[in-house]
């Protein structure tokens, strides 16, 4: 469950970012999760709830924004929606394939006050 | 639990020195009982903080809402205090390893064994990672390394704020070896850098050969796997060349070493590896 401790991490950077600009109160706040980043978005949006409770998120509606996990295969060169880093090519049934997109995990923004 | 940050029981963590320690005491060798003006070095620094006036300031909406635009990468804090403790071990000239494993593996027996065949060549240093209790660091101790033991209470991994604050309780000698034992864990210690030069992912033949197959992120983050427990591989069905395999499919510069802790076989690869990387790092090393 190192959601946890991502959560955690996540209302510090958004306490951070909110003391600098002396924001009453952040409304929202959208955070970035990609398919292939090793987070579970779940897990991590219920951690993120959890421990918003008492903190400077304690208002703000969190919105987690998935992006997809994209592979590119070693051996056909076909780019296709990876949902794991196992995945065969769904074109010519190869493995590995490389990643081109889904390793995200980033707090793209937040709504202040 | 503190209002600003949200930081306060889950993600606390104690750094115990055995040799000081008794089972109760808590350390804060962190920075939870801080104060709140939250000014600190700030890692991102191409992600300044761009507030701009967004359509949620329409309409009837007298509130001064604003949208500000930060692409922070979670992970970068943590990424840049790994830096900083990588830049320690190079000043020093400490070859640092990052163990990980499942539970059960023989990471510690492994590093025992280390201790007493390297101790009259190299000084050795370990934090060892565990939720609870000092057994592990004792061991260590007891094999003749001093050793910091990190609980991370209900933490799943170890961190590159946890290893650094471990650092500050031991006197790390120059041109040494620091072992960090992970929490027994192959998922979440994953996603941590925590300064280390090489990571070395340790799997024992009771556990099945599909193991890279299973937990990807961490065989893909490796540079070394040792394959431990070889002398029960006449009584397990554990096909050594077909982890490999699968392994290399994920990480084709994973490099592997089949031993047997207890029985001492393959030990000799495990210690020409470690004098390999040592020479890297320490060089010239002489073990």
């Amino acid at each position: 469950m190192h959601e946890l401790s991502l959560a955690l991490e996540v209302i510090r950077i958004a306490g951070s970012e909110a003391d600098k600009i002396m924001a009453k109160s952040i409304q929202e706040i959208d955070i970035e999760v990609g398919d292939l980043s090793g987070v579970e978005a779940d897990a991590f949006k219920s951690a993120l709830e959890l421990l918003s409770k008492d903190s400077v998120l304690s208002e703000a509606r969190i919105n987690i924004i998935r992006s997809a996990g994209r592979g590119r295969c070693k051996s056909c060169d076909h780019e296709f929606e990876m949902n794991y880093l196992t995945a065969t090519c769904p074109k010519c049934q190869a493995f590995p394939s490389e990643i081109s997109g889904g390793r995200e995990f980033r707090v793209l923004s937040l709504v202040i006050e | 639990m503190c209002e600003t940050c949200g930081c306060g029981k889950p993600g606390e963590f104690k750094v115990h020195d055995p040799d000081k320690s008794n089972n109760h005491e808590h350390l804060h060798d962190h920075d939870f009982e801080h104060t709140h003006n939250h000014e600190h070095e700030h890692w991102h620094d191409h992600n300044h903080p761009h507030d701009h006036e967004h359509s949620l300031n329409h309409d009837l909406d007298t509130s001064q809402k604003r949208v500000i635009d930060l692409n922070i990468d979670v992970l970068a804090e943590n990424n840049n205090l790994a830096k900083l403790n990588r830049r320690f071990f190079e000043g020093r000239k400490v070859l640092c390893l990052n163990l990980v494993s499942s539970p059960g593996s023989g990471k510690t027996t492994i590093l025992e064994k280390t201790i007493i065949a390297m101790k009259d060549a190299l000084r050795i240093f370990v934090i060892e990672g565990d939720q609870q209790t000092l057994l592990d660091a004792r061991r260590i101790e007891k094999a003749g390394a001093p050793a910091i033991q990190i609980n991370t209470g209900t933490g799943c991994h170890l961190d590159a704020r946890m290893v650094e604050s471990a650092l500050g309780k031991m006197d790390i000698e120059a041109n040494s070896i620091l072992f960090i034992e992970n929490v027994g864990n192959l998922v979440c210690p994953a996603m941590f850098d925590l300064g280390e030069h090489k990571r070395v992912v340790v799997i024992s033949v009771t556990e099945g050969d599909d193991k890279p197959m299973k937990y990807p992120y961490m065989f893909q983050s490796s540079h070394l796997c040792i394959i431990n427990k070889s002398d029960l591989l006449p009584w397990v069905d554990f096909d050594t060349e077909e982890t490999i395999r699968y392994a290399h499919t994920l990480n084709p510069t994973l490099e592997f070493i089949t031993l047997s802790a207890k029985t001492g076989e393959g030990m000799d690869l495990w210690f020409k590896w470690l004098k390999k990387q040592g020479e890297i790092i320490i060089s010239p090393i002489k073990v």
